[in-house]
């Protein structure tokens, strides 16, 4: 019949495709002698080294056990977390911004670890540990910080007279104006700082006793409406007008301060102590860093500890494999190599005294609230600073009402 | 196919086929089914469960705390409801409605107008050209992107640098992305380019059914090309036209990925959502499951409340047979 | 009659140019990311755009292909398109032949069906998909997307074909049935020849697609051995510190290759569908 030959064609497609599906079905799945590791993909190009070698000291104390490094990238690694936790099959190991940490703590998605038994646990650098913690259990374990450094170009520095290295803000930001008197192209900046790269911002509100929010008996209040706050948005708005042609409304990866740099469009720019590495070949030579003064002379302005924890998923089915791993790649000699890629080691006692280091002495956190996360989300605080820098609103109105918007989102239930 | 289709004259056999139709009736009347059959059973084993899952989601209450336990709460309607009584839902509604008429407009009429011209190119301008469009459309997404960022980048973008050049005005440090009007209109440019070969070339291969022979009779007659679109194109088009006008309407309604790279996560705020963004914050950023899934349900329904005129009309099309 | 053929020379020169201006505006991108891709370092970000790199350089090239996983990646890529262009365009055609060919009772509803699958915000489907997926040990494997992919390609492919086939009188094929032709040989006699150019179209959408398809690929696959070349490409941009500009642009021109190729292996199907007159019969 005629028919029947189409008839026939779909049932081979049924078939085809049900073949296909039924062939492939045989995964591989984790055995109990395998873990998997999730690290951002900053450790494949920076340092998979260091991870090898934490892995190879791993098999060697559990032989016949495999350790999957999968690499994750900034942007998604948390939705794919979030599939993995409603699914299963997630990671052994995962590694967290420690913004990221809180939200997942107050849910319970990590298992609790035994602090103790972790090297350098007595001298982990504060700020890192606090992220790991909750309700007085520790849940990450700091894995590596990253502070704050000016970057600059010490030949025009030179040029432009200026002898010594700032210690306050002030004398920055006169030397600002010297710099800017012998570079008169339009557009440059004598210190790049994006209009909302909140945390440059946050440092001068730290730095002046200042604060974003705060617990007070169980209940967040915001604080940036607070005397000491609206100083110190002050003083950075001045900094900023004085200082930088960046756009007002712009963030610190559009475009990347350090390809306005290489442009040799800035004299120098604030942000994380690895800029250095991407200034361009014709500045490379004479760029150099220093820490950033704060108002008080011979204090540095707090900067903000960015790093990374390392968790346990409280879906894992080989919990003490897992933290095994961790204390190899958390070890003081696998710390040692981090810190020899640029990096803070997360123990006071192997911090040296690089500019990067001596940075992250007085530094500053955001709140560990359940939901910080979604104020930096929300971008509450980057759109006050373009308020403010555009003049859109007065400083005490647009840090009012960001105030109250971060105490509302920190208080829902 | 309309009544007055040109090659409606191959219907005088059609009488004599129509004994044929008598014999294994039992056998035809299965064989749609079975044709249907192989995509049924692909759809309904990947997707069944999920739509399931996101219906059941909607009703509950589904945080990260509930993902983790693998179990929600019931709270009714309640996630519609917020999600209904939020003031940002609705301006957010109204923005991606503008934003989804004015890409589709833009996407359709630039998109016949360049199928109509690959036509009346030359052979080798027209292998061009559409090796060109194939270019842009094997560029993924997230590079073009960067790339549109690059070129209207406030410190030195390449679009500041020549309209300067061209002395259109002052544009040194112009900044593209510190309006909302602004920063649509950027997506709008990179979405209608990205979506211009797939509706160029899908057209064009449209226009390969247009019977030649008809076209060049009615230039004989003297006709006007625009009596001619008219007249002969634009019947054999409609159904492709409507498809892509309802796809589009779909695609734009729910882009994500364009509007928030170009825009950056940091300059997203509740003034500039569109549509699956506002799903995105709200759903994961958040890790409000429930509420995100109501608000995938909702999308779904207005999308299908945009696209009902174009989709009736396409399954009259069919009927019409 | 040579003044009219002037004139329609005149015609087409017009016409030429048209397309080349318009080609010019719509490459534009494309040839940023390839120049880009050739220039170094200090030309990709300074202030004054550098139109052709007058002294090319190699070493991105060399340095996305040294990137670690990029063979296996572009295999995965490769098999997982191809399985789901392949099999999606066949079981597409068949349904979409029952749509324009057939009315059967539930007709309306598959109709609906299809058009409503593609309304769905994807975005809301990342986590079950994922979780129906797992259960049938489908994730970290390319079978698992494969009949994802299937999903999202199937109902587009099904809608366009049955445009397609609508636009091709019934009368043809019922012609030829009456000259004794068979439903099979008419399918491959007339219908095939015909729905060329509709096919082709459809699949170079369905490549392109799930070529560039990123999120579901991203999601499901975790293996750094077993994903997709665009996740491949996402590890660029996925750390937080600086973005090798030149190697991604490398990287993306690699990875546009294929689909060129394959474009380049179909196009003169869309080409001939014309030329060919397709009902000229």
């Amino acid at each position: 019949m005629k028919r029947r030959s189409i008839v026939a064609l779909s049932i081979v497609a049924v078939v085809a495709a049900a073949v296909t599906a039924a062939t492939s079905g045989a995964t591989k799945k984790a055995t109990a002698s395998s873990i998997t590791v999730w690290l951002q993909v900053d450790a494949q190009s920076g340092w998979p080294d260091v991870v090898a070698a934490a892995s190879q000291k791993f098999q060697s104390d559990h032989s016949g056990t495999t350790v999957n490094v999968q690499y994750q990238n900034w942007g998604d690694h948390l939705q794919k977390f979030d599939a993995t936790l409603a699914g299963g099959g997630g990671p052994d190991v995962i590694e967290m911004g420690n913004t990221e940490m809180t939200k997942y703590m107050a849910a319970g998605a990590f298992s609790a670890l035994d602090k103790s038994t972790f090297e350098n646990s007595s001298t982990w650098l504060k700020g890192l540990a606090a992220s790991g913690a909750f309700g007085g259990k520790t849940y990450g374990v700091p894995y590596y910080a990253g502070s704050r450094v000016v970057t600059y170009r010490s030949d025009l520095f030179k040029k432009a007279g200026i002898s010594k290295l700032p210690a306050t803000t002030a004398q920055y930001m006169a030397d600002a104006k010297k710099l800017l008197a012998k570079n008169k192209q339009k557009g440059f900046s004598p210190v790049y700082i994006a209009g909302t790269d909140w945390y440059v911002a946050m440092g001068f509100v730290f730095d002046y006793g200042g604060g974003i929010a705060q617990q007070v008996s169980g209940k967040w209040k915001g604080l940036l409406s607070s005397p000491k706050s609206l100083a110190g948005l002050a003083a950075y708005k001045s900094f900023y007008l004085a200082t930088s042609r960046a756009s007002k409304t712009t963030d610190e990866t559009h475009p990347n301060p350090y390809d306005v740099y290489a442009q040799g469009e800035a004299a120098s720019m604030i942000g994380p102590s690895w800029f250095s590495c991407c200034v361009g070949k014709k500045y490379t030579g004479a760029t150099a860093q220093f820490v950033m003064p704060g108002h008080v002379k011979g204090q540095a302005i707090p900067g903000f500890l960015g790093g990374s924890d390392l968790a346990v998923p409280a879906t894992s089915s080989s919990k003490a494999l897992a933290a095994d791993w961790i204390k190899d790649f958390t070890s003081a000699a696998s710390e040692k190599a981090l810190q020899a890629k640029g990096n803070i080691p997360n123990s006071t006692s192997l911090l040296g005294a690089s500019v990067n280091e001596r940075a992250a002495a007085r530094s500053w956190f955001v709140p560990t609230a359940k939901h910080w996360v979604d104020v930096e989300n929300g971008n509450i605080l980057r759109n006050m600073l373009a308020q403010i820098l555009t003049g859109k609103l007065s400083i005490r109105q647009a840090a009012s009402s960001a105030g109250d918007n971060i105490a509302s989102v920190l208080n829902q239930p | 196919m309309p009544e007055s289709s040109p090659i409606a004259a191959a219907g005088t056999l059609l009488q004599t086929s129509r004994r044929q139709r008598f014999r294994g009736r039992a056998l035809q009347q299965s064989t749609p089914y079975a044709l249907i059959l192989p995509v049924l059973v692909v759809i309904g084993l990947v997707l069944g469960y999920p739509l399931y899952w996101l219906v059941k989601l909607s009703t509950e209450r589904y945080g990260l705390f509930e993902l983790i336990r693998h179990a929600g709460s019931s709270v009714g309607l309640h996630n519609y409801g917020s999600v209904l009584h939020d003031s940002v839902f609705w301006h957010t509604l109204v923005r991606t409605v503008v934003f989804t008429a004015v890409n589709v407009t833009a996407t359709i009429v630039l998109g016949t107008l360049l199928a109509l011209l690959l036509v009346r190119v030359s052979t080798v301008v027209r292998l061009l050209l559409s090796s060109g469009l194939v270019l842009v459309w094997s560029m993924p997404v997230v590079v073009a992107v960067q790339i549109f960022y690059w070129m209207t980048n406030f410190q030195n973008g390449v679009v500041n640098y020549v309209l300067t050049k061209l002395h259109a005005g002052n544009f040194f440090q112009h900044d593209w992305y510190a309006t909302t009007f602004s920063q649509l209109g950027l997506v709008t440019v990179l979405i209608v380019w990205g979506a211009l070969p797939f509706v160029v070339i899908t057209l064009y291969a449209g226009l390969a059914q247009v019977p030649h022979d008809l076209v060049e009779a009615a230039e004989v007659d003297g006709a006007r090309p625009w009596r001619i679109f008219l007249d002969i194109t634009l019947p054999i088009l409609r159904p492709i036209l409507l498809i892509l006008t309802s796809l589009s309407i779909i695609w734009d309604f729910g882009v994500f990925t364009q509007p928030y790279l170009l825009i950056g996560q940091s300059k997203i705020t509740s003034g500039n959502y569109l549509m699956s963004i506002y799903l995105f914050e709200e759903g994961y950023f958040k890790s409000d499951f429930g509420r995100g899934a109501a608000i995938s349900i909702l999308m779904l329904l207005m999308v299908a409340a945009l696209s009902v005129v174009y989709v009736r009309k396409m399954v009259r099309i069919g009927e019409a047979q | 009659m040579s003044a009219r053929h002037r004139g329609r020379r005149a015609r087409q020169a017009g016409w030429n140019t048209v397309g080349l201006a318009v080609f010019a505006v719509m490459v534009f991108p494309v040839f940023w990311m390839i120049s880009t891709a050739f220039k170094s370092n200090d030309q990709i970000v300074s202030l004054k755009p550098t139109w052709f790199p007058l002294h090319p350089t190699l070493q991105h090239f060399g340095d996305a292909i040294h990137k670690p996983f990029f063979w296996a990646d572009v295999k995965n890529s490769l098999v997982v398109v191809s399985v789901t262009v392949a099999i999606s365009i066949v079981l597409a055609f068949l349904a979409a032949v029952a749509l324009a060919r057939y009315n059967f009772a539930g007709r309306k509803l598959f109709v609906v069906l299809v058009i409503g699958i593609q309304m769905l915000p994807q975005a809301g489907l990342i986590i079950p998909l994922y979780v129906v997926l797992a259960r049938y040990h489908q994730v970290n494997a390319l079978t698992g997307l494969i009949i994802t992919y299937m999903t999202f390609v199937l109902p587009f492919s099904v809608w366009t074909l049955r445009g397609f086939l609508i636009g091709i009188p019934k009368e043809l094929e019922e012609a030829a049935m009456v000259d004794g032709s068979t439903r099979l040989g008419v399918f491959m006699k007339i219908l095939l020849p015909l729905m060329g150019p509709g096919l082709v179209a459809t699949s170079v959408f369905a490549f392109i697609t799930t070529w560039n398809e990123y999120i579901f690929a991203r999601v499901l696959l975790s293996d750094q051995s077993k994903q997709t070349v665009t996740v491949w490409l996402s590890y660029f941009l996925g750390s937080s510190r600086h973005t090798d500009w030149g190697a991604l642009m490398a990287a993306s021109t690699l990875t546009a290759i294929p689909v060129v190729v394959f474009f380049l292996l179909v196009q003169r199907r869309i080409a001939f569908g014309l030329t060919a007159g397709a009902v000229r019969g």
